[in-house]
Formats: C-alpha cells, structure tokens, sequence
C-alpha cells in the first residue's frame, strides 16, 4: 500500500525552477528520508507535499486522492499531513498542553490525556504539560513539536531537519525518541535532512537529491553500498577512488585484482573504496603500504597510509578505518587487503548497473 | 544603510544651511527679552501694536519689544509674575484683564495730561488705565436663513430654548468673556448664569470670532455673537468671510449693545516708567488715535477729536450701556463660565 | 555612584548626566502634583467635580475608545493585506501606509476642514485622527509579521486551519504586543492632540487644559486638569504594562528566514486595493490636493520674508533641541544598554512616562516651575528646549540603542586591550559604530520638533514663531491661504519621518 506517490513534480522558488521533475513512493507506515545537501530543493518538495507551494507540474497523490496536479489542489489544512519545522515552530503564546491539543477539535482540546500519552510517548514528562514553550530545552521543544503533529493522527508525518538545530549529543537521543514514538504510532514519515548519518539511521528508504532531481532511492544499505554515482558515493560517506581497469567481473587497480559488485564495462574505471572496506595487518601479504598519520576518534580511528611499490617509493595515499583499540604508529610498514567487492564508475556514472528501485 | 546615511548627511547639510540664510532672524528671536528695551506686553492687535511701536520709536528714538498674547491669558500672567513682570506696558482689547491686574495692586496712575487725551467715558474711576480704542458688540446673521423679523430684539433672548443650535459665540475667548461681564454688570449675576446656561446647552461654540463670522457666512449656523470690526475687516479686504452676513445692532441700553474698551497701563514695577508713560501718550495722542482709526483695525478710535473711520457706524448711535470699566469683573466671569461648564 | 551587577563602575560624567536626565523628565509630574496639592482639597473637589469635567472625561474616553478601535481595525487589516497576502504591489502600499506620518495631524485637519467645513465634533475628530494615527498600527505589526517565522503558520495550516482561523489563532496571538505597543501609542497620541481637536470643535482635557491657560495663564484650575490628564496617561501606561503580562514573547527559535506563503485574494482582490486606495486618498490624497488648492489661491498678504525668518527659527529651535536631546541621551542610552543599575532604569522609566505626558502639561508645568522658581530661565527658549528634550528623548534614546547592538561591548574592550584610552575609545569606536543611530535620533527628534505645537503656544519666547504656531494662528483664523505655506513646510520637514521609521521597523519589530 502507497501513503504518498510524487509524480514528476516540477516547481519554483521564485521564478528559479528547483524541482525539475521528481518521482517518489512512499509506502505505508515507511520511513523515508530525502537526502541532499542545502540548496538542492529538499525543503520546497516538501512544501509541495504538505500543501504551501503548488507543483508547476506533476502531481502529489495521498491515500489514492491526488491532492496536487492534474487540475486537483486540497489546502494544507485538509491534507492531515503533521508537519514539524526546523525549529518545532512551537506557539510561543501557549502552553505545552495547548500546543499539543492545537490541532484536536475544540471538543477534544480539553483532553489532557491524549496529550499526556503523547507527551509520554515522545519520552516527556506529562508535568511540563503546564508550561511555556520558552521554559523548554531545545530537544524538548522539538519533541513537543512531533507530539503536536502526531496528536490529529495524521496519515503522513514530515520532518523538515528537525533535529539540525540540537548539540550533537542531544541529537541522538531525541532522533532515538522520536523513531520510536513514530514506529509506536505506526505512521508514514518523510524526514527531509542533510546528514546522511541521520538519512541512513533512521529511514527504511532514502532518496538521495541533487540540484533538484532524485538521484537514487533505495533501503540504506543499498544506497551506501550501491550509490548510483560518484557524487552519491560521496555524499553518503567517506569514499575514495582509484583509477582501474575492468576485466570481465574483475578490475585491476593499485589494490590489486578485485571482485566487481555489479557490471562495468570494459575498460578505464574509477573503483570506490571505503575507509572501512580496508584492513590493515602488520604481516606481509597483501598490497605494502606504510602508515603515515592517525585521526583517533575513540571507538575508531582513520589511518592515512601511503601505498608502497616495489622499489620502496611511496604511491598512492588511501583512507582506511581500523578499530580504535587497534594502534597504528606513523611510519609502521603494513599490507592492506580490500573487503568484499568494490563498485566501478565511468565518467560519474555507476557502471551499467540500473538504479535499484 | 549608505543611503541612510547620505540621506541624513544631506539632511544636516540642508539644515545647517538654512540655519545661516536665516541666521539672523533665529538667533535674535531666541534671545531672551531685552532689559534695556520698553517691554509691551500686547493683546492687541500685532499689526496695529507694531505699527505704533515703529512709530513710537521712530519719533523719540526708544526701543520697543512686544510679547504677543490674548487678554486675560497676559493678564493672568502678569499677575502671577508679580512685581518681577518684565513688562512694562500692557495693552489688552478689553477691559477685564486690565482690571484683574489693576485689583492685584500692579498698575501705575496714568499721567493726567495723558488722561486728557481722551474722552471721560473712555476712562475708568480709578485712572490706573486708559481706554486706546473701542469694538461695539454685534450679532451678525445670515440672511438667507434667517428673516429680520426673527432676529432677537435682546442678546438675552438667545437663551430660549427656540435658539437651540441656532446661534455661535467664541466663548473661549477674551472677547465673548468682555461680553459676559457686561451683562453680569447690567443684569446681575443670577440672570448672567441662566443666560451661560442657554448658551452651554443651545449655543454652538467656536474657537474666535472668525470662526464664528465664517460659520454664519457658510450657514452652518444662523446667527452669531462678535465684535463689529471682523465685520468690516472682511468687508473691506475679500468679504470671502461675510458676503452673505449682515450685522444687528441691538441698541437701547441692551447689553448685547456693549461697548467694550480697550486698554492700556504702566506696570507700577516698571524700571521704564517715563518711557512707558510716553508710550501710552503716544497711543493715545491725535497721531496715534489716526494711526488707529486709518488702520485696518475698524476699532473705534477714543482720542479727543479724533474722528473713527467713517465706514463704521458712529459710536454715540450705539447706544450702549453705561458702564465704569474698571467695574467690570473678569474673574467673576471665569467663575460663573466655569460652573456652567464652558470652561 | 552607580554600579552595575557586574561592579564596574560607571563614568562619572556618564552617571552625572543620566542623573540630570532623570531628573529633568521626573520634573513635569512633580511639579503638577505639587500644584494640586498647592490648590487644596476642597478647592480642588470644587474643580474637578463638576460636569464640564464629566463632560471633558466622555468626551477623551470616546474618542481615545473609537479612534484606538479604529486605527486598530485598520491597522491590523492593512498590515496583513501588505505582508501576507498577494496584493498587487504590496511594497508600494507598504510605503503609501506610513507616508500619513508625513502629514502633522493638525494639518490633516485643517486639509479635511477645508473640503468638509461641517466637519466637527466627535465624528470628524475619530476621522481625522484615524487617518493620522493608524500607522502607528500599521508600523509595529507589518514589522512584526515579517519578522515572525512563516513557518508558525505553516505549522497551524498543517494541524487543519484555513488561513483565516490559522492567522486568527496562530498568528494573532503573536502580534499581541505590536499591537498593544501601536494602540498605546495612538492613545497618547490622542490625549495629547491638541490641533486637530480645536480645529473641529471637540474638547478634551489638551484643549480644555488649552483654553483655561489663556484665560488664567497657570492656574489651579489648569493645574488641576492636567494632573487628570496626567492620571489617564499614567492609567494607559500601566493597562498597557498589565495586558502585555509578565510573560516574555520571546521567539522559540530563529527559523530560517524565508519568504512567507501570501494568500491568494481571489475575489477579495477588489475590496482590498479599495480600502487600500480609499485610505491613501483619505489620508494622504485630502491633504495634499487641498494643500495644492490654497498654495494656488495664493495669499494676498503672503510675506515671503516672515515665512523665512519662521522657517529660520524653526530650523534653529529644532537642530539645538537636536542636538541637546541627542547628546543627553547618548550616555543614558549607554548605561541602559550596558550597566544595569538602578540609575539606569530609573532613567529609562523616567524618559519613558515623561515623553508620554501631553506636550501641553510638560509645558504648563514647566511655566509654573519657572514663574516661581526660575525666573533667569523664564520665558527665554532655554525652557522651550528643554520641554522638547523632555517630550522627545525616547525618539533618540531607541534609535541610539539600537546602533549601541553594532559596537557590542568586545569591540570596545579590544580598543582598550589595544591601548587606546576611555576617551579614545568612544571616538574611534563607539562614536563611528553608533553615529548612524545617533543621526537617526537626531532627525527624529529634529522632526517631532519642527511640528510641534501644543507646548511651542505655550512656552515660545516673545517674538518666536515656528512653522507650527504660525500655521496654528492663521489656521484659527480660517485664514486657509495664509496657513498654506507653513502647512506645506510643515509637510516638508516631515517627510523625512516616513523614511526612518520604514527603516527602523525593519529593524526593531517594537518600534
């Protein structure tokens, strides 16, 4: 079953076109983030989606009622779309209670206890019920906000980088706290967002964007995987490339013949290799290399290290992601072996391989 | 912000400008009073005042400062500045501030020859002030809206309730309040605070006696209370503000038929107590009294032998009350239109 | 001597004048009230119980209810029309709405006046003063709704409000203080109006206080008038302190600036570029077509000269009340801003109900001091001065302010690290930072000053005219041609206000 379906949407912020034809489904009860750097048109295919700006072209189905395009417009307030802002956008001039019950009927705005289960729900304590926005922390006002969305059951929720304004600390626990109350409630979720930590750890389909198109839409361990392109690769995490060329199902590159994942045809490629797909043992073996820095993060570390030929002379400087009990001392010899098979590009582009779904 | 900037810059420069074209005038105005100069404290006239002040000095080489005002406003005034008042003469248009400064013990006697000047029935009892002109009470109306044979035959008639909203007065004034003391004086106190009830309940009150003219003239109201020489004032520059009004004379001792006397006096703490004596001469010499009579004022002039302009009508046909001025009883007045409500 | 929470000491010239400042301001209510209590309480019961009082109390109160209804209505209406919604050449209105500013109310009077002679009374009062007052409305509430997060709105909409119920109860709620902060001030204004109210024949206490003063001069009477007048004043102050509540407004978080959602007008369209255009028509069209109409009459006895000399001293009064105001409220601005201390909010607060007396009890209190206490300063323009710094203060002190948030306290702290002195300090930091603001204050200041009327009657040396009293004597003489010139410098000098407040609402939402 389908929650939300975009059907070459196209749309402007001002007289600049920014979404140039998106195509995008949401199944029930999924959550789904939309994943691009700033500028890319994240926010305003959401504001199409909830109703503030209409498409120039294309159309926004809800539940199988087309809501935009196609000579159909519902008003926001009559989509049920919960819409949470990048700052929670809490009624400064209400009460927590008043806040959450904003969007009850006025029959049910009195009942405290859909609030307090609400409230509860997002990890708050029903006490603050009484209080004023301003009187709560940064995380708690975002949670207040998603309580607000969630009260008039909606049948979508978005999240427009909701949690961009918290301490790193604080970001985890309440993005944690919200996952949970929006599985709990079981309800559809879009979360527009620029971290691809929070894209990955939170969404079960993530739809990467670039200057206003969908470039890949995919579970996140397809999407991180198998980035469609380079720029996906990138933006996804860490990503290095050397230089190959492709046999069959192999390639040839500094790190040695390895296994393609997917097809590439014939010829000069460009072969990601994560940090993590790396691993380092002091014994001889592998590819030689010699570690030349180390960026300690605690629960891991990056190890710079330069690829050693067969005359002693270094070659190329590569990435690799070790445990961070493991100690690599600058200028400790090493071999390096590749994990698993590696993806090839031509010019960008992602092999042949067709974008998974 | 840059143009914020040069907009405000500009504003300066154009300020500071005009400052200087204009220096001369600011400068001098802003300065405090002068010791050294006559100080007149005037409620008369300005064009009138200023035209004997250039005169005065012209002839005998004294210099002349005014402070502009309305009557029982300087009156006041000087009563409250005391014995410090700057002043050295005050000139007014009627007779009750004059006598509030005079009861607060603040006027010199007038020099006799000065007194001889004018006319006995211009002069009050207690020769502490001189009369300098005098303006006849008046109703003006519109004929248009109002036929002859229904115009009052007494100003005390306009108290009936039939005048409701059909007649103005500028009650606020010096003028109207001169008015009020005449009838207090002819008609005792009790019918004078009926008759400000009538004019509190039915009268229409407006800010001066132009007001009032113009009023009639636009027919917003049928009839109105003034001084005659707004009348002829107008008629003798555009009549924009009389052309469809006539006046009425009420005559036979009424006191709506009230003469009203201007004054003028020496403050006994003048420190130029013979200047100000020459000055209050020079008005009411022969020279001074044509200066007034030939004059846009339309006052009637009060000198000896000095004839008024002859488009007026003459004073003795007025047949005004009789009435010593210095008995005419400002602060009376203020109190019974206090309690009426008009002030 | 001062100190602030942090226990740095104040400059003492800074403390000094901030001191003379709180004084100067507290001056007018002190001297009102010793008066009063001079009259005595039988004398006084006499005075204000009767029914010209009664009268003068209805009279205020139904002008000050209609005139705040409407300005309100209109205000509000107009605003939301600009900010929010498609209106064809919403930038232009926004202009056209603050451009009444320009137009002294007075003069607004006596523009209808001449178009409408019957005008009078309460009726033509609440008409011209809501033409004149509601940008005071108007102002404070667009800046508020461009600088409230759009997204506030969004969120409603989302919840299932239209955009009516959405903007009634999501965004009208967060307009309360620009509101309440526009409504105050368009009640001050009213019960300090003096011209307007003379013009068409409708008492309040301004022009009752008025009159009694050119029958009495400074009396008990006028004394006693202008302390209730003073109590409705103060009364305002405090309901406005109490509606605004206790509660901070404070935003939740800075959003995003962007461009709010503006909703279509549909077949509303018409309507609304009515009201618009009837308003700029009234409000500004009267006035200015019949401007043009009597400076073509033309008036036979027109002296170029006067007017210059008017103008002159116009100017005159106005850059050293300027200047004086400014440089008083620059180091009050200061301490405001950074010392904390009792000194410095009682200055605020003193400057604050200060400014907000009419212009015609500053200025009767001020005679009153004089003529008994001071009289080396009596009647001279040293006191009419000091009655403008007294009404104007607040003007400079907000602009002053706001450019003391562009020299932050760092900034001057780093010169002094740097070894640059106190006096070297101000000059070349804090002096360039805030000499914007500072300019700005003085232009207002200058501005309110060049039209000033009420206290200018009362306290102008002899022989001093301004711009106003000269427009104010011919006017009461219905002298419309001869009132033309100094209407139309009046108009003039103001036309620069509409600019800085545009401005500086950009700036400060609160005006």
């Amino acid at each position: 079953m389908t929650t939300l379906l975009v059907r070459g949407v196209r749309a402007t912020y001002g007289r600049t076109e920014v979404l140039h034809g998106i195509d995008l489904v949401v199944p029930s009860g999924s959550t789904t983030a939309i994943l691009g750097p700033s500028g890319c048109g994240k926010t305003t295919l959401l504001r199409v989606v909830t109703g503030f700006q209409p498409p120039t072209a294309g159309s926004v189905v809800l539940d199988d009622e087309t809501v935009a395009g196609d000579g159909a417009w519902t008003p926001p307030e009559r989509r049920r779309i919960g819409y949470v802002a990048q700052e929670g956008n809490l009624f400064p001039h209400l009460s927590i209670a008043a806040n959450v019950a904003f969007g009850l009927p006025r029959a049910e705005r009195k009942d405290t206890d859909r609030v307090a289960e609400l409230l509860g729900l997002l990890g708050l304590d029903p006490g603050l019920m009484g209080r004023r926005p301003d009187q709560l922390s940064g995380g708690q006002q975002q949670r207040v906000a998603i309580a607000r969305a969630l009260a008039p059951r909606p049948r979508l929720v978005v999240l427009d980088e909701p949690f961009s304004s918290l301490d790193t600390g604080l970001r985890a626990a309440t993005r944690e706290a919200v996952a949970e109350a929006l599985h709990h409630e079981g309800v559809t979720v879009v979360l527009v967002t620029h971290d691809q930590a929070e894209a990955l750890s939170f969404a079960d389909q993530v739809a990467i964007m670039h200057e206003g198109r969908l470039s890949q839409v995919g579970s996140p361990v397809q999407v991180y995987g198998a980035p469609a392109d380079r720029r996906s690769a990138e933006f996804l995490g860490e990503a290095q490339f050397v230089s190959g060329i492709v046999r069959g199902d192999r390639v040839e590159c500094a790190l040695g013949e390895l296994a393609l994942d997917g097809r590439a045809p014939e010829g000069s490629v460009d072969v990601l290799v994560r940090p993590e797909q790396l691993r380092l043992v002091k014994a001889p073996g592998g590819r030689r290399a010699e570690v030349v820095s180390t960026t300690y993060f605690g629960h891991d570390a990056l190890v710079t290290l330069d690829l050693v030929d067969s005359d002693g002379h270094p070659g190329l400087r590569l990435t690799a992601r070790v445990n961070g009990l493991e100690a690599w001392a600058a200028g400790t010899p090493v071999s390096v072996d590749v994990v698993g098979p590696v993806r090839a590009f031509v010019d960008g582009q992602a092999g042949t391989v067709p974008s998974p779904g | 912000m840059a143009l914020r900037r040069s907009i405000l810059a500009a504003l300066g420069v154009v300020s500071l400008v005009a400052l200087t074209a204009c220096g001369d005038g600011t400068l001098e105005a802003g300065k405090n009073l002068d010791p050294d100069k006559l100080t007149i404290y005037s409620a008369q006239h300005e064009n009138l005042t200023q035209a004997w002040a250039e005169k005065f000095k012209a002839d005998t080489g004294i210099d002349v400062q005014i402070r502009y005002g309305n009557d029982s406003s300087m009156g006041n005034q000087i009563v409250q500045e005391g014995a410090k008042s700057p002043a050295d003469v005050f000139l007014t248009e009627n007779s009750p501030a004059m006598t509030t400064v005079q009861d607060a013990g603040l006027l010199a006697t007038v020099d006799p020859a000065t007194e001889a000047q004018v006319g006995k029935a211009y002069a009050p009892s207690s020769k502490q002030w001189i009369g300098i002109a005098a303006r006849s009470t008046v109703l003006v109306y519109n004929p248009s809206k109002i036929t002859e044979a229904e115009l009052p035959k007494s100003i005390m008639d306009l108290q009936d309730p039939k005048w409701s909203g059909k007649w103005g007065a500028a009650a606020g004034g010096a003028d109207f309040q001169a008015i009020v003391s005449a009838i207090v004086a002819t008609e005792g106190e009790a019918k004078a605070a009926a008759w400000l009830k009538g004019l509190k309940d039915g009268g229409k009150i407006y800010q001066n006696n132009i007001a009032v003219m113009k009023a009639v003239n636009a027919g917003q109201v049928p009839v109105g209370i003034m001084y005659h020489y707004y009348w002829y004032r107008d008629q003798a520059l555009t009549k924009a503000g009389s052309k469809n009004t006539k006046l009425l004379y009420f005559r036979h001792q009424d006191p709506g038929a009230f003469v009203s006397l201007s004054g003028g006096a020496v403050l006994k703490a003048s420190k130029h107590a013979a200047n100000a004596q020459k000055f209050l001469a020079f008005v009411t010499s022969a020279e001074g009294q044509k200066m007034l009579a030939t004059s846009d004022a339309k006052e009637y002039a009060v000198g000896n032998g000095v004839a008024s302009d002859p488009a007026l009508e003459p004073l003795p046909s007025l047949q005004a009350p009789d009435l010593d001025p210095s008995t005419l009883n400002g602060p009376k007045v203020i109190e019974l239109m206090t309690k009426a409500g008009i002030l | 001597m001062a100190r602030s929470v942090g226990g740095t000491r104040s400059p003492v010239p800074v403390v000094v004048t901030s001191l003379a400042v709180a004084v100067l301001c507290l001056l007018p209510l002190g001297v009102v009230v010793a008066a009063s209590i001079d009259v005595g309480w039988d004398a006084a019961r006499t005075l204000l119980w009767r029914p010209r009082v009664a009268e003068l109390l209805r009279n205020t109160t139904a002008l000050v209810v209609l005139t705040v209804t409407a300005t309100t209505l209109l205000g509000l209406s107009t605003a939301w029309l600009v900010e929010r919604t498609a209106l064809p050449g919403a930038r232009v209105w926004r202009v056209l709405m603050v451009c009444p500013l320009a137009v002294p109310a007075f003069v607004n009077s006596y523009a209808w006046v001449t178009v409408r002679p019957d005008l009078e009374g309460l009726r033509g009062a609440v008409l011209v003063t809501t033409l004149s007052y509601f940008p005071f409305v108007f102002l404070p509430v667009s800046a508020a709704l461009r600088s409230l997060d759009p997204t506030v709105e969004e969120t409603a909409r989302s919840l299932g409000l239209g955009p009516w119920r959405a903007f009634l109860r999501a965004v009208l709620p967060q307009l309360r203080h620009a509101t309440l902060g526009g409504m105050l001030l368009v009640s001050l204004h009213l019960l300090a109006e003096f011209g307007v109210l003379a013009m068409l024949r409708f008492p309040t206490f301004t022009t009752a206080i008025l009159e009694q003063f050119q029958v009495a001069f400074s009396d008990s009477a006028g004394s006693l008038l202008a302390l209730v007048l003073m109590g409705l004043c103060l009364g305002l102050l405090t309901a406005d302190q109490l509606l605004r509540g206790t509660s901070r407004q404070a935003r939740v978080g800075r959003g995003a600036a962007r461009r709010p959602v503006r909703a279509a007008l549909g077949r509303w369209k018409a309507p609304a570029l009515a009201l618009m255009g009837g308003l700029t028509a009234a409000a500004l069209g009267v006035p200015v077509a019949s401007l043009a109409r009597w400076l073509a009459a033309g008036d036979p006895t027109f002296d170029g000269r006067t007017w210059l000399v008017t103008v002159g001293s116009t100017i005159g009064l106005a850059l050293v009340a300027g200047l004086l105001t400014v440089v008083a409220a620059f180091p009050v601005a200061w301490l405001i801003s950074r010392r904390r201390s009792w000194l410095s909010i009682l200055t605020e607060r003193a400057t604050y109900v200060a400014s907000s007396l009419p212009g015609v009890v500053v200025a009767l209190a001020l005679v009153t001091l004089t003529i008994r206490y001071a009289r080396p300063v009596y009647q001279t323009s040293i006191v009419l001065v000091a009655a403008y710094a007294i009404l104007f203060i607040p003007r400079a002190m907000v602009s002053i302010r706001a450019s003391m948030a562009h020299a932050p306290e760092e900034l001057t702290q780093a010169a002094r690290a740097l070894g640059a002195g106190p006096v070297r300090t101000f000059a070349r930091v804090l002096l360039p930072l805030t000499l914007p603001g500072a300019l700005a204050g003085f232009a207002m200041v200058f501005i309110a000053v060049s039209t000033e009327l009420t206290a200018t009657l009362i306290l102008a040396p002899t022989g001093v005219r301004t711009l106003a009293t000269a427009f104010w004597s011919a006017s009461e003489s219905i002298d419309y041609a001869g009132a033309a010139p100094y209407a139309a410098a009046l108009i003039l000098v103001s036309t620069p206000v509409t600019y800085l407040l545009l401005h500086r609402s950009d700036e400060e939402p609160d005006l």
